[in-house]
């Protein structure tokens, strides 16, 4: 019961929670929404045992009350019928013998005689003596005195009755229930018929029937509480038997909704709740159904790109080889076919960029991309993934030698060409990249690296879309020299490495990218390593500097190809001592 | 070493053969082709060429069959031309003994430089020598003994051997080592070194699953030292 009321609250508070998000303002309103959320879901088991409670206490209360009334009465009458009579009877038998004129001791006589009946009262007789004085004879003087007697009651006693009628005598027999000290008494009054006759009163204690009724009316008591207990469990195990496939079908409904789409609910019985779950079970079924359905045609277009951009390689990697031949033969062509040449040379490249990007995207998709980590130094792999680009001049690096992290160097190079290469092409130079180093309890070690351009920003509508494929910023240049492809790829290469990349403007103008990587991303997780003993963290990087290679082996590259892979361009600047090696890597690195 | 490099070329597709021929014979190489892996361990027991470029993807033998048929017997270097950049194919074909890979497409002066990185492995710098526990490593001849017993050694291995064993006692990390020994940039890829040293120790050790001369330093890369 308990986890279902924790289940219940957690998905009962989410909603409270988006309004919470939505509304902005909400810090205040969010608690009480909560509270009201929590209460919406209690309500159901609430109400049951609210209602079967009510009706219990109903029933019961009106059923004993009815029997203790009737009880009550009852066992009253009967006590008082009995006592009166009695009395009634003494006094004719007893007081009404008395001389005309008695004494007080022929009182007292009279009314102890009078109460050693069987009915157990006391008694008080009045009468006046023969010098009409008024004389008083009890029974038992300290229970019975005349004060005791209402006063209400001595006068409808000695009024006398007007005769006729239905009405034969001049006096009649009254009583009236009074209590004293807490202790109830029937006192009942009768004058004897005749000229100056004695007055009688008799008090009788209702103590016994006052103990039986109340031990009869907290036997109703008990069994009215008793009712209502049952009547909660009752409502309980109602509200169980109803909440319980609720909360089955809550629970199945949440995992479905995670993605499990085989979940299913075990139907049993006939009731609304099994039809409710046969519901349950074919909507589930059609989902997914459709699920399937729909990640078999992705899937079968994701594995038809990837096979197209496989496919495509092998033309592509003869007519690269070939394109270079024609390339070098440039000077010597006719300059009629020469702008041809260029054509083809500068459209194979960019093919190729596609082509690899494509690969590169359906890799992502398909989740066969791997990382190669490596401890590096991120200032120098900063200014290496520059200087390969001949963007040292464009670019105002800020970032401290010595800063190292463990990730895949390619990958990094990709994100880096990327960034840069865009806030070239937008921003125009200089493009500011900072390099700092965060540390926090939650995500640990982290690098961010800003890449700031110089530009008018990204406008607001197209801020959400920088990172979708083939969103180009601007619709009148539908064809932009990138592959459009270049930020998706850059975000996938981050997210890969557990980073992030957030698109927004600087307040000072400006677009802003701002790369989050974890400092270590293999925590936990194999690297890719192939049978060494490798296992590296903080490692230190030497030489930083000399990613040039040797000297001796240079030859003229054009950097235009690296440029346009990451996506963005400087333009045909051909970088006149790029390390041959240096430029396949970072083509490749761009590839991968 | 022959002035004009040959080259033993093993690809299927004949529009890439073709190409690259042409591309690598502008070049400045001799260029002897083949369209199976079969023909190619013809050709090289008949050519005895100075390096092998061969791609993965053949019918029949596949290249890295190829390659760990070539590694029985010989030494020479090879470079592997994988269509995919899978790292499934460059681990497999590292393991099975290749030197350095190029993805498809690949440029023809990319191709060109990569061979003659490799091949400038196997020159001479030094006349000396230097002595690790048994292990002699001649840097006059160009040979690496082990208890008086000639080690055959790839160029790529006897370089990282050499480039190791110039700094005794000093960890070089793989980004170093990428540099020296492959003239890779700062992109290389580090999976080239570990499977190297890997190749290395197996030759090299006593035992190669604790190796006592090529010791890993976590975080940094790897020494040559001599056996305490």
């Amino acid at each position: 019961m308990t986890r279902a009321e924790t289940q219940a609250e957690s998905r009962a508070r989410t909603p409270a929670d988006d309004v919470e998000d939505g509304d902005g303002g909400g810090a205040r309103r969010g608690p009480r929404r909560t509270v009201l959320a929590r209460l919406r879901f209690t309500s159901l088991r609430l109400r049951l045992v609210v209602v079967f409670g009510l009706v219990a206490l109903t029933a019961a209360v009106s059923a004993s009350g009815i029997a203790y009334w009737l009880n009550r009465e009852a066992v009253l009458t009967r006590t008082q019928d009995a006592a009166l009579n009695d009395f009634k009877e003494e006094m004719q038998n007893r007081a009404a013998s008395l001389p005309k004129d008695p004494t007080k001791d022929e009182l007292r006589r009279a009314a102890v005689q009078m109460s050693l009946g069987s009915q157990r009262y006391s008694v008080l007789l009045i009468a006046r003596d023969a010098d009409g004085k008024t004389v008083v004879g009890n029974s038992d003087l300290d229970t019975f005195t005349r004060d005791d007697v209402p006063k209400s009651l001595r006068d409808t006693v000695n009024k006398r009755q007007p005769v006729g009628g239905g009405n034969k005598d001049e006096y009649h027999v009254f009583w009236q229930r009074i209590v004293t000290d807490g202790t109830p008494y029937l006192v009942g009054g009768a004058r004897v018929i005749g000229d100056g006759g004695p007055t009688g009163y008799m008090l009788k204690s209702l103590e016994a029937e006052e103990q039986d009724l109340s031990s009869l009316g907290w036997s109703l008591g008990i069994a009215t509480a008793l009712a209502l207990v049952g009547a909660a469990l009752l409502a309980q195990a109602a509200a169980t038997t109803v909440l319980k496939p609720v909360h089955r079908l809550g629970v199945a409904a949440r995992r479905l909704g995670e993605g499990e789409l085989h979940t299913r609910l075990r139907v049993s019985g006939t009731d609304e709740l099994a039809e409710l779950s046969r519901t349950f079970n074919s909507t589930a079924a059609a989902l997914e159904k459709k699920v399937a359905d729909m990640s078999a045609r992705e899937e079968s277009s994701r594995r038809f790109v990837a096979d197209m951009s496989h496919e495509l390689r092998t033309p592509l990697t003869a007519i690269t080889a070939v394109t270079e031949v024609l390339e070098e033969e440039e000077d010597s062509l006719d300059p009629m076919i020469a702008p041809a040449v260029r054509l083809v040379v500068s459209e194979t490249r960019r093919l190729n960029d596609l082509v690899e990007n494509l690969m590169e995207v359906t890799r992502f998709d398909a989740g066969t991309a791997r990382l190669v980590l490596d401890d590096v130094d991120i200032a120098d792999q900063i200014t290496a993934c520059i200087d390969a680009r001949a963007w040292l001049d464009a670019v105002d690096l800020d970032a401290e030698r010595g800063i190292m992290a463990r990730l895949d160097p390619r990958r990094l190079d990709v994100i880096l060409a990327n960034l840069i290469g865009n806030a070239l092409k937008h921003g125009g130079s200089p493009v500011r990249v900072s390099v700092r180093e965060t540390r926090s309890a939650a995500r640990g070690a982290e690098l961010t690296i800003e890449v700031r351009d110089n530009g008018p920003g990204i406008p607001q509508d197209v801020l959400p879309h920088v990172f979708d494929r083939f969103y180009k910023a601007s619709a009148s240049r539908p064809r932009s020299e990138g592959s459009g492809l270049g930020l998706s790829i850059a975000l996938e290469n981050a997210h890969i490495h557990g980073g992030e990349i957030t698109a927004a403007n600087s307040p000072a103008g400006g677009a802003v990218f701002t790369l989050r990587l974890p400092q270590d991303p293999s925590d936990g997780e194999a690297d890719g390593e192939d049978g060494c003993d490798r296992a590296g963290r903080e490692g230190r990087e030497g030489g930083g500097g000399g990613f040039r290679g040797r000297p001796g082996d240079r030859v003229d590259v054009d950097v235009d190809t690296d440029a346009d892979t990451a996506g963005g361009t400087t333009g045909g600047t051909a970088h006149d001592s790029t390390h041959d090696s240096a430029h396949d890597a970072a083509t490749r690195g761009a590839d991968r | 070493m022959t002035p004009v490099p040959s080259l033993l070329l093993i690809e299927d597709d004949d529009a890439i053969r073709t190409a690259l021929e042409l591309s690598l014979t502008r070049q400045g190489h001799r260029v002897a082709t083949a369209a199976t892996g079969e023909d190619g361990l013809k050709l090289l027991r008949e050519q005895r060429p100075d390096l092998i470029v061969l791609d993965v993807m053949l019918p029949g033998i596949d290249g890295f069959e190829v390659c760990r048929r070539i590694r029985r017997t010989d030494q020479l270097p090879i470079i592997l031309l994988t269509a995919r950049n899978d790292d499934i194919d460059v681990v497999v074909g590292l393991e099975s003994g290749a030197d350095d890979y190029v993805v498809k497409p690949v440029q023809g002066r990319v191709l060109d430089a990569r061979i003659r990185a490799v091949l400038r492995r196997g020159e001479r710098e030094a006349n000396d020598s230097a002595v690790f526990g048994s292990l002699v490593i001649d840097r006059s001849a160009m040979t690496v003994t082990k208890d008086g017993e000639d080690l055959q050694l790839t160029p790529t291995e006897l370089r990282l051997l050499l480039e190791l064993s110039r700094r005794p006692g000093q960890a070089l990390s793989r980004q170093q080592l990428l540099r020296l020994v492959w003239e890779h940039d700062y992109l290389g890829d580090s999976r080239l070194v570990d499977a190297c040293v890997q190749r290395l120790r197996a030759k090299v050790e006593d035992v190669p699953s604790s190796p006592t001369l090529i010791r890993t330093v976590r975080g940094v890369g790897y020494r040559l030292d001599s056996p305490q």
